[in-house]
């Protein structure tokens, strides 16, 4: 589904991703790890199409389309969906009528027909109730003064909604309390099929508790020093990320 | 440079003095308002027209405004299909018309609120030592030449009287219909005087509308709010787009009193509105919205003023001007905290949206603080849109320009959204916000 190749990559002049290669495949959990500053969440956001962050040399592809030629917006409508570690607060702009034209775009690049709010509001209350969220978040502007915690919620939200073939979770656990945390997973955990692939960018071993990866790759430095399966992650939380050497 | 400037103000001064001539002697104002006339007339002889140089007036440019030579406005006529079109769901039965300034009961209706409010002439709540204080007091301290010149053409206004204890359950419009004209330049001084008694509370919408072009609407509205009273208002400016719209909000607020206002601006040739409270006794609270989407040449001008008089007064303030293509918007504003007003809270801020390169946005905020335990705060931005926040969209799967849009118009609709009438929202976000589609 996913292939990185020596992917190099960095943000203002500066290179952050040093020769990342990566593949996914459908069905498969894959968790990348490391320390703050290895290049965890500019992984995510070139994933995503950040305008930011130059891609310097390697390549992405998609279902094998090339994905550094298509803009955020047509990588997001071929499924791939970015769960941001700091949601953008868009005052002004209702959750519910947001969520909803970020389905219609999808059903139209479809072939579909929009949905009209009335149809709309039967998904919404479903995946809601999923991630026992409030009715009050639908009346509420987009993440506008939502707390950390209720701002990952509705990253979920937008992934139930939205349905992604690959999703890349940019450091969702972090700032969760613990029940946060099960309700988050447990939504996570229902979306998962075989026929779809996640990326979960953490910090902590924790989230890995209840999300289980496939595979677990740890990032230092912007390389990935060592990949292995599950056990890998409950060796770094024992070991912390001292151990890891710079390897150039 | 300066010399033909100001000969071009002394000529427009002497018009105006003629035209006030033939206002007075053709017998126009009631003689209970005649001695208010000449002082006006006095004082805005003090004032004189303003030039760029005048510091009330740095960003508004006056002088096509000041050159052009007005005739008093000969009420025009207004179908009541017009009125109907004006007048918001939620006042079907609450409205009254003033057409180029001068209440017509026969196209007003506010049978829903008639037990509530008292609907007194001018001329005749003059008579009323409080109300004849006020606008000798008023006129005495005005600042502001347009309102001094309000005051002297002042015949019709109208005294809008909710006593004490009375809450007007339905919101009150007011709507101001200019009628223009299709050739020549027309002028009309709107005065409307609203007073609540202590704990009255009132629900009020003022719109601004033309049939034709070609006018200069110079529109005063008085706020006296007594103690613990409460008064929730929102002013639509949507004036033709050829025409000059000045007006002067000023709001004298009593003990524990509550003001919540939102303007929401159309723009046209020139619009400047001047607000100015006086918070002026303790635990008075003020909240000021505005909002303006201005677009081709459009103007829209902010001139504020708040006064903290009291210990433990309030104010907040907000200001969103969005503006495109070669239109101006600014906003001069300054609190001003007396000795003695301790505990004051306050904080004002400004953001405009430049659509283009070639508008224009002046913001002035300032703060004049006279006493040491208050908290104020002020702030002022300028900025094309939010990168972040339109990737944050387009990771959605939203086109770069319905990001776009939707980003502009949210930025419009904080603002909208604090305004108290669904009807005055809905108007708003099919009219304003449609100024953004394109």
């Amino acid at each position: 589904m996913l292939e990185v190749k020596d992917l190099r990559a960095g943000f203002d002049g500066s290179e952050i991703i040093k020769g990342i290669s990566l593949s996914v495949k459908a069905g498969e959990v894959h968790a990348i790890m490391g320390p703050n500053g290895s290049g965890k969440s500019t992984l995510a956001k070139v994933l995503a199409g950040h305008p930011s962050y130059e891609v310097t040399g390697g390549e992405i592809s998609f279902n094998g389309e090339n994905l550094l030629e298509i803009e955020p917006e047509q990588r997001a409508l071929k499924g791939i969906f970015m769960g941001f570690q700091y949601p953008v607060e868009i005052p002004g702009v209702n959750n519910a009528e947001f969520l909803r034209m970020a389905y219609n775009a999808r059903l139209v690049n479809e072939g579909q027909e929009e949905l009209d709010p009335l149809d709309f509001d039967d998904i919404l209350t479903e995946k809601m109730k999923m991630l026992s969220m409030e009715k009050k978040y639908r009346e509420r502007n987009l993440n506008d003064g939502f707390s950390g915690g209720e701002k990952k919620k509705n990253e979920i939200l937008q992934m139930a909604i939205l349905q992604p073939k690959l999703a890349v979770l940019d450091e969702t656990d972090s700032g969760l309390d613990i029940d946060a945390l099960r309700v988050v997973s447990d939504g996570v955990n229902k979306l998962k099929s075989a026929d779809n692939a996640l990326i979960l960018i953490t910090h902590y071993q924790r989230l890995l508790e209840y999300i289980q990866p496939d595979f677990v790759h740890v990032l230092s430095q912007g390389k990935i020093v060592k990949s292995g399966e599950k056990g890998l992650a409950l060796e770094l939380e024992a070991q912390g990320y001292d151990w890891l050497t710079p390897t150039n | 440079m300066t010399t033909t400037l100001i000969d071009a103000a002394e000529q427009a001064e002497a018009a105006l003095l003629i035209l006030h001539k033939k206002f007075m002697s053709g017998n126009r104002p009631p003689d209970a308002l005649a001695p208010l006339n000449e002082a006006a007339l006095k004082h805005f002889e003090l004032l004189k027209f303003p030039h760029r140089k005048h510091e009330m007036y740095t960003f508004v440019n006056t002088k096509d405004l000041v050159a052009t030579a007005f005739a008093l406005t000969a009420e025009g006529s207004v179908t009541e299909d017009f009125i109907k079109s004006h007048v918001f769901p939620e006042c079907e039965s609450s409205y009254l018309v003033f057409v180029d300034g001068v209440l017509k009961g026969d196209l007003s209706d506010f049978s829903a609120i008639e037990s509530a409010i008292a609907i007194v002439p001018i001329e005749e709540a003059v008579g009323q030592a409080d109300i004849k204080e006020h606008l000798v007091d008023t006129i005495e301290k005005e600042n502001d030449v347009f309102a001094s010149i309000n005051s002297a053409f002042l015949g019709e206004g109208t005294l809008i009287d909710v006593s004490a204890k009375k809450q007007v359950t339905s919101p009150l419009q007011i709507l101001h219909v200019s009628t223009g004209t299709p050739s020549g330049k027309v002028t009309s001084h709107p005065r409307v005087l609203v007073r609540l008694g202590e704990m009255a509370e009132l629900k009020m919408i003022v719109k601004y509308v033309g049939v034709q072009g070609n006018y200069f609407v110079n529109s005063v509205m008085d706020l006296l709010v007594g103690e613990q009273a409460g008064v929730t208002f929102a002013q639509v400016q949507e004036d033709a787009t050829d025409a000059w719209h000045f007006s002067k909000t000023r709001v004298l607020q009593g003990r524990n009193s509550r003001v919540k206002a939102v303007n929401a601006f159309f723009g046209n040739k020139l619009t400047r509105h001047h607000f100015e409270a006086h918070l002026k006794d303790v635990g008075a609270e003020l909240t000021l919205n505005n909002v303006s989407v201005l677009n081709e040449q459009e103007q829209a001008h902010h001139f504020v003023r708040i006064h903290h008089e009291s210990p433990h007064t309030r104010s907040g303030q907000k200001f969103k001007n969005i503006v495109n293509d070669k239109s101006r918007s600014s906003v001069d504003g300054t609190v001003i905290v007396n000795q003695g007003a301790q505990q004051t809270f306050s904080d004002q801020l400004i953001n405009n949206l430049m659509l283009s390169d070639d508008a224009h946005a002046d913001n002035k905020p300032n703060l004049m603080i006279f006493a040491d335990d208050v908290k104020c705060t002020h702030g002022a931005t300028v900025g094309q849109l939010d990168e972040n926040q339109l990737f944050y969209l387009k990771t959605r799967g939203l086109s770069e320009k319905v990001a776009k849009e939707l980003l502009t118009k949210s930025f419009a609709e904080s603002i909208i959204q604090t305004i108290d009438f669904p009807g005055v929202v809905q108007y708003l976000e099919n009219t304003l916000l449609k100024k953004l589609e394109n």
